[in-house]
């Protein structure tokens, strides 16, 4: 904000002059009936939901044979997904997190919904831990360290182990994090309720919030608090979860350079989905004036530099394969270069590293047709970085007489299919039921708003 | 010791079990069968609750709702708990293995009753103690709920008494008798058939087999002068020539050639400066097909089976010191000139230690030519003797069976055998509907069974009493270890019924009530009346399984001029291509086809399993620009066959080769409609070499594509120290040449290394140069631990269950590769990967040094799996146990030992744990250290090789500590410091010191 004098020059809000008309703007999803767009999303969405129900079920039901799992491939699909989703989260608590330490202002008006899909990437990612498991009745509980009178602990040098909880905290604290920033906007919410139900509700949801000083400055705190406890998990989740790989023997696998890279990685993704969920999402509830054009831009330079740090890694990756001089590391980063999977290796590097340089131009970066596609294939291009990392690894390791190829079955594809499905779901009913964007703090950049002239900070 | 038990004893407390279960008993309807006696090896044990030993036969009882027998007796309740049986406790019963060509001696393991585990019989002449694939499934065999269960006149099912009435009636007034068995047959069955066909002037007894060794027996008569066969010792043998015989993998006296083939492989380790040859032996194979004996070839000769005749004549004219014929065929049909002249100065600079074999499948002349060379050889009396009475009688040619019956017969007695399915051209169906009345008896009711009047249930080789002569001077004795399970009775039993029809009974007091009593009489009358106290001896062989001692008996002279004269005979000229059809290393001709072990046991070669295929060269598919699973049509004249294409690299030019076996319509669940079946075409076509051999084969693709599922599908070593390998030469040079290719890691730990000195330390060797890689040791190790079928789709999606698996690598020269087999199981590694990355701590170290998986614990994560470096572990992908249970019986075949795993969970070799315990708690309750050598795993147990060694590394003189500290041993992936328990010993080929280039590079770079 050019006024305030930060140099990520994005203002929060053009056409919302006052706050009446922006209280408007905001809740109006809320209020009026769903329109048609809305229900058109949520009928495909929710099919696809429903189909990530009943795979799940059917998984349950008839066990992990029913997916193209194999010998050398134990990981497959589930995995690939599992982190793609845990990847999408992070945009959610860099923005919520890390921007707000940094004061980067245009952050507010999609701080709301990256903060949701970070909480609905963490529940559509732990679904997946949980049925690629062989006997999830047993896991849910025994990958917890509860006291049992087989006096059997979970061990803790395992990675998985540690995933638990690295995932279990992120999901956690996301959650809280994003309610404490939901708690004004609740109670506007509530304020303006003209019925019963949605007063009691809102008025559930808001924890009796009075809008009083003290409230405020409590909030701000927590606010505060939740953001700078965040802001490493943003770090360590995904460093956590690149363990999994890194803490393994199998070439492809065992490098250092996963826990950055994955990072990275998550970031890069992250923000590619938020971009892509949030160009539906200002279109579908004209939300033009408040997202706007600049704001796409900068989280667009931020894909663009997120791409150069992956695409980074993938180099190095390939140099240290070749430096180290193991003939088993060498092998692996063939294998994926020409090996069965370079279809799958050629369409990450293209969709993660080529193409999103087109952002590059100003004009790509600010038109929402020529943006859309390159945020589409980061999506894309990352879920096969993950792909690529498991199962090509897995597929080829120490023995020849091992390696197998791994086939995915419908289930997988229903799987995949299904928790977008959910996601986008998740996502639908949070815009239908709570505002979107934080009302409050989207108020405090109003002109008028901070004390005349000064800086504020 | 059980000898003290008295079997009488025994009989009665197997009733009053059996009466105490309220069911009607004999002393026969429980488990065991009354005569039958323990083998030594049982354990005296001592009295446990007898509450277990109910609830267990209980369940067995539930479970063989078809085991009523008449008539009742000795319904005694069971008031005293036996004495030598025990729950928990096995009980192991000498008998033979019958259901196949050669006799093995089988010990069977018994609990509660019930069979659960086959092993070779120690100290059996053929087998020692080892076993084959087909003697391991036999016991899923017994328990297979598609076996025919009671006597059937087409779709109805009849008594027995009607079933016999009727035969014997047209037995009565049959003129024209005609009597078909398998050529199996032991000593008491045949004088039984004597006695039948004696009684009954027009019967006839003919032998059909399809697939046979015909051709070497008809040679071997005509030049010996005798029926009979020629015995190989391949102990003493230093040049070892196989003309496409696969000695190893499926021809002949298998476990017996595998034992004494691997003693001369065995590279000697001793004092450096006293090793002159550190192999003895050298192995040349000329052969067609890639076989397990090919692989173990120190120099592979690809030739067409065709022209075996004019290898083994140029070779005749070398010897004698004419090598230009010779070079000429070399130069002729590409053979390897420079290996063959090698072999000729071998062969000639070990006279009288040196053996040509030739297969089965080749014709007369190969085999006289062959003798002649032999001969030439010195091989006579050396590496050769004489076996006058072999155990397997000669086949009728299918033409003889045909006219036999083509005219009709009054009463047609199919006994063991499956024209229908494996008869040349087919049509065999008409052949017995021309019979007035045509019985077939057999285990299942299949093609045949299916096509005869009267369909008869044969008793299993385990419900059996029967006999054998597998060696001259040795008897083998079949006892049955558990009562028959269905409404079955064995084939003599029958025929000793029917013949009461021809020959009354006498009521003399001596005359054998049943076979049992026939069988036992015939012992006590033709072998054992020199014994003073004839129960005694009879009890005596019972137990041990077998009487006798081996004799050497001389090769007598042969007729060489009869030799010349077949080796002249020249074989019809066989074009551009032939087809060559050799028995299927699991199911045999298919009479194992029903079994979804041996369906699922992969080809040693080609790692495929569930189908046969036309296996061609690999220059032969591109010729034809023909891949992997596209379907041909083979055609040799009058038949064809239709077939996926399978490359194999290492088959020769022109060479199509394909197996007996599979195709079976009326197998069973299992077995039907797996594979093709490629009996219809055998002999056919104006130039069959042999039956197996047809020339002028038209191979047509059909432009339709079929999955083929091998479960190895890349074989190269991509260079990296898997199998470890060099030459006799290196090894003399450096008998440490080993230590400079292994890769070692550097010794760092991050946790204190475990202190393994206060226990024993399992840990197991395994000797590359010994092993064959015939893969026996997968199927016991099925056998044993209870490993699920999973079918040829899981197969597929790369799923099997094999916790012990042979990995195949090639090596060398492309299209005739040198073959690297390397048994692959879980390596127990002391800083295993798969143990710190489980969540649950569901696989873990013992104290032991064992990889232990907790199947309770484990919540299949796969973790442990994706960081085995070594790909060993399984995980049960759906509950295939239950998914395959289509029958109660089929959970009698269960180890109780082993727990059956559930969905969900990972599983993989525990190096027989329960065995491992087993021993451990019988020398401790005796107070004695474990001796070397008590503990064998199935694997360990199973090898015919003795490849495997089992111990203890804390017991310095332990053969296991022995074999680890070879110059050899190595341990695959030791660089990355997983400290595997599982040693390896190096491959030493022993090329021609001339032809020692030919290995290669030697092991990776």
């Amino acid at each position: 904000m050019s006024r305030n004098g930060t140099a990520t020059a994005a203002p929060p809000v053009i056409a919302a002059p006052d706050f009446k008309k922006l209280d408007n703007d905001i809740n109006r999803p809320l209020e009026s009936f769903p329109t048609l767009r809305w229900n058109i999303a949520i009928t495909i969405t929710g099919s696809l939901a429903t189909l990530f129900l009943f795979c799940f079920g059917y998984t349950i039901f008839t066990g992990i044979g029913s997916w193209g799992n194999n010998n050398p491939v134990g990981w497959g699909w589930a995995i690939t997904n599992f982190v793609f989703w845990i990847g999408i989260g992070h945009a959610g608590t860099l923005i919520s997190a890390i921007l707000y330490l940094l004061r980067q202002r245009w952050r507010t008006a999609i701080a709301r919904c990256a903060e949701a899909m970070t909480v609905f990437a963490v529940i559509c990612a732990l679904q997946f831990p949980l049925i690629h498991t062989g006997r999830p009745w047993l896991a849910w509980y025994w990958l917890l360290p509860l006291p049992n009178a087989n006096e059997i602990w979970v061990n803790f040098r395992s990675p998985l182990l540690w995933d638990v909880f690295a995932v279990s905290t992120y999901g956690l604290v996301s959650v809280l994090f994003w309610y404490t920033g939901l708690l004004p906007d609740l109670a506007l919410a509530r304020d303006r309720a003209k019925n019963t139900v949605r007063k009691l509700v809102y008025g559930l949801l808001s924890l009796g919030w009075t809008g009083s000083n003290r409230a405020w400055r409590h909030y701000e705190k927590a606010y505060l608090l939740f953001a700078g406890l965040s802001t490493p998990l943003v770090l360590s989740v995904h460093s956590v979860v690149s363990f999994d790989f890194a803490v393994s023997v199998i070439p492809g696998w065992h490098t250092t350079i996963f826990p950055p890279y994955f990072v990275a990685g998550a970031i890069f993704s992250g923000f590619a989905m938020v971009a892509t969920v949030i160009i539906i999402l200002r279109w579908m509830f004209n939300l033009q004036h408040i997202i706007t054009k600049d704001h796409l831009d900068v989280m667009n330079r931020i894909t663009v530099a997120t791409s150069l740090m992956v695409g980074y890694a993938y180099l190095i990756e390939l140099f240290m394969a070749w430096y180290s001089g193991v003939a088993y590391e060498r092998y692996a980063f063939m294998n994926r270069v020409m090996g069965p999977y370079a279809w799958a290796y050629w369409t990450m590097v293209s969709c993660n590293v080529f193409i999103p340089q087109l952002l590059w131009i100003r004009k790509i970066r600010r038109t929402i047709l020529l943006m859309y596609p390159v945020v589409i294939l980061v999506n894309v291009g990352m879920w096969f970085e993950r792909f690529v990392i498991i199962a090509t690894s897995l597929s080829r390791d120490f023995l020849p007489s091992s390696w197998d190829y791994f086939k995915p079955t419908w289930v997988d594809v229903g799987l995949l299919a299904g928790s977008m499905g959910l996601f986008l779901t998740l996502v639908l009913i949070f815009c239908r039921f709570l505002p979107t964007i934080a009302v409050a703090e989207t108020k405090a950049h109003l002109p008028g708003s901070q004390p005349a002239g000064g800086h504020h900070e | 010791m059980t000898k003290e038990v008295s079997k009488n004893h025994r009989s009665e407390t197997v009733g009053r079990r059996m009466a105490l279960n309220g069911l009607p008993s004999r002393e026969d309807t429980a488990g065991l069968p009354p005569q039958a006696d323990l083998h030594p090896l049982s354990d005296t044990v001592d009295r446990r609750t007898i509450m277990k030993l109910m609830g267990a036969s209980a369940v067995l009882a539930a479970g063989l709702p078809g085991c009523r027998r008449k008539p009742y007796r000795k319904i005694v309740s069971m008031a005293d708990t036996p004495e030598y049986q025990h729950p928990g406790k096995p009980l192991y019963y000498a008998s033979t293995w019958t259901e196949g060509r050669t006799p093995y001696g089988m010990m069977i393991k018994t609990l509660e009753g019930r069979p659960v585990k086959i092993e070779g019989l120690p100290g059996h002449p053929l087998n020692r103690g080892t076993s084959n694939a087909q003697i391991q499934g036999s016991i899923l065999s017994l328990y297979d709920p598609d076996r025919l269960k009671a006597p059937m006149r087409g779709e109805k099912t009849i008594t027995w008494e009607e079933a016999d009435q009727e035969i014997m009636a047209a037995l009565k007034s049959a003129g024209k008798t005609v009597f078909i068995t398998r050529s199996s047959l032991g000593p008491a069955e045949r004088a039984l058939i004597k006695e039948f066909l004696s009684a009954s002037p027009g019967a006839r007894h003919l032998v059909h087999e399809s697939f046979h060794d015909g051709p070497r027996r008809t040679a071997w008569q005509a030049i010996y002068g005798e029926a009979g066969t020629v015995q190989t010792n391949f102990a003493e043998a230093k040049v070892i020539l196989s003309i496409d015989s696969d000695f190893l993998g499926t021809d002949g006296d298998v476990l017996k050639t595998v034992a004494s083939f691997s003693k001369s492989r065995v590279v000697k380790t001793g004092r450096i400066d006293a090793i002159t040859e550190p192999v003895s032996s050298r192995l040349y194979v000329a052969e067609g097909a890639m076989t397990v004996t090919g692989s173990n070839a120190d120099h592979r000769i690809v030739i067409r089976p065709s022209f075996a005749l004019r290898l083994v004549r140029a070779l005749g004219s070398a010897i004698r010191g004419e090598t230009g014929p010779l070079k000429q065929a070399a130069g002729k049909h590409g053979w390897d000139d420079k290996v063959l002249l090698a072999l000729v100065q071998d062969l000639k600079a070990n006279p009288g230690a040196s053996l040509v074999v030739a297969g089965p499948h080749l014709p007369v002349a190969v085999h006289a030519a062959v003798c002649l060379l032999n001969q030439a050889l010195g091989a006579d009396g050396k590496t050769l003797s004489w076996n006058p009475d072999p155990h397997a009688l000669p086949v009728d040619p299918p033409g003889t069976i045909h006219t036999a019956l083509k005219d009709g017969v009054d009463l047609l007695l199919l006994f063991g055998v499956n024209p229908v399915y494996d008869w040349p051209a087919g049509g065999f169906d008409t052949l017995i509907q021309k019979a007035g009345l045509s019985v077939g008896h057999g285990l299942y009711h299949d093609e045949t069974l299916n096509a005869c009047t009267l369909a008869l249930p044969s008793t299993h080789n385990l419900e059996s009493w029967n006999d054998a002569h597998p060696l001259p001077g040795v008897h083998g004795i079949c006892q049955p270890v558990i009562a028959p399970l269905f409404d079955a009775r064995q084939e003599a039993e029958s025929l000793l019924n029917w013949l009461r029809a021809l020959k009354p009974r006498t009521g003399r007091p001596e005359e054998p009530d049943d076979w049992h009593d026939r069988l036992k009489k015939h012992w006590q009358t033709e072998l054992l009346s020199n014994a003073d106290d004839l129960e005694k001896a009879w009890d005596d062989a019972l137990r041990e399984g077998i009487f006798g001692q081996p004799v050497t008996v001389p090769l007598p002279e042969p007729d060489r001029k009869k030799a010349n004269a077949l080796s002249s005979m020249n074989p019809p000229e066989c074009g551009d291509r032939e087809l060559v059809i050799l028995p299927h290393h699991a199911v045999l001709d298919g009479r194992f086809a029903n079994n979804g072990w041996l369906l699922e046991f992969p080809d040693p070669i080609s790692k495929l399993v569930w189908d046969n295929a036309a296996v061609i060269a690999p220059e032969t598919a591109e010729t034809l620009n023909l891949s992997e699973g596209d379907v041909v049509e083979v055609c040799t004249g009058m038949h064809s066959l239709v077939l996926p294409v399978l490359v194999q690299p290492g088959t020769a030019g022109g060479v199509i080769v394909t197996t007996l076996g599979h195709g079976r319509t009326r197998a069973g669940r299992v077995g039907n409609q797996k594979g093709v079946n490629c009996s219809p075409i055998l002999g056919s076509g104006p130039f069959a070499v042999s039956p197996w051999v047809m020339g002028n084969a038209q191979l047509k693709a059909l432009g339709k594509k079929q999955t083929l599922v091998r479960v190895q599908k890349y074989f190269s070593m991509e260079d990296r120290p898997i199998v470890l390998h060099g030459t006799a030469g290196e090894f003399k040079r450096n008998p440490h040449f080993v230590d400079l290719r292994r890769h070692l890691s550097e010794d760092s730990q991050l946790h204190d290394a475990y202190d393994y000195s206060k226990g024993p330390k399992w840990a197991m060797a395994i000797d590359l140069n010994t092993c064959t890689g015939c893969g026996v040791c997968t199927i016991a190790c099925q056998a044993e631990n209870n490993i699920p079928v999973v079918g040829k789709k899981e197969c597929g999606m790369g799923r099997e269950m094999h916790w012990i698996r042979l990995d195949r690598y090639h090596g060398g020269d492309p299209a005739n590769p040198l073959v690297y087999n390397q048994p692959m199981l879980c390596q127990h590694c002391d800083n295993a990967p798969c143990e710190s990355v489980c969540p649950v701590n569901a696989t873990a170290h013992s104290h032991e040094g064992l990889n232990e998986q907790v199947y309770n614990r484990c919540v299949g994560t796969r973790y442990c799996a994706n960081n085995c470096p070594y790909k060993v572990r399984r995980f049960n992908f759906f509950h295939y146990t239950k998914e395959n249970l289509v029958d109660p019986v089929q959970e009698l075949a269960y180890n109780p030992q082993v727990t059956v795993r559930s969905r969900g969970v990972m599983e993989k070799c525990t190096f027989c744990l329960q065995r491992i315990n087993e021993q451990k708690f019988k020398y401790k309750n005796k107070g004695e250290p474990i001796p070397d050598g008590a503990i064998r795993p199935a694997c360990v147990q199973a090898c015919p090789a003795g490849a495997m060694v089992f111990g203890n590394l804390n017991d310095p003189n332990s053969r296991i500590t022995k074999m680890k500290n070879s110059p050899l041993a190595y341990f695959v992936l030791e660089e990355l410091n997983v400290r595997p328990n599982v040693s390896y010993l190096a491959k030493v080929r022993n090329p021609h010191p001339s032809l020692d280039h030919l290995e290669g590079k030697g092991g990776h770079g």
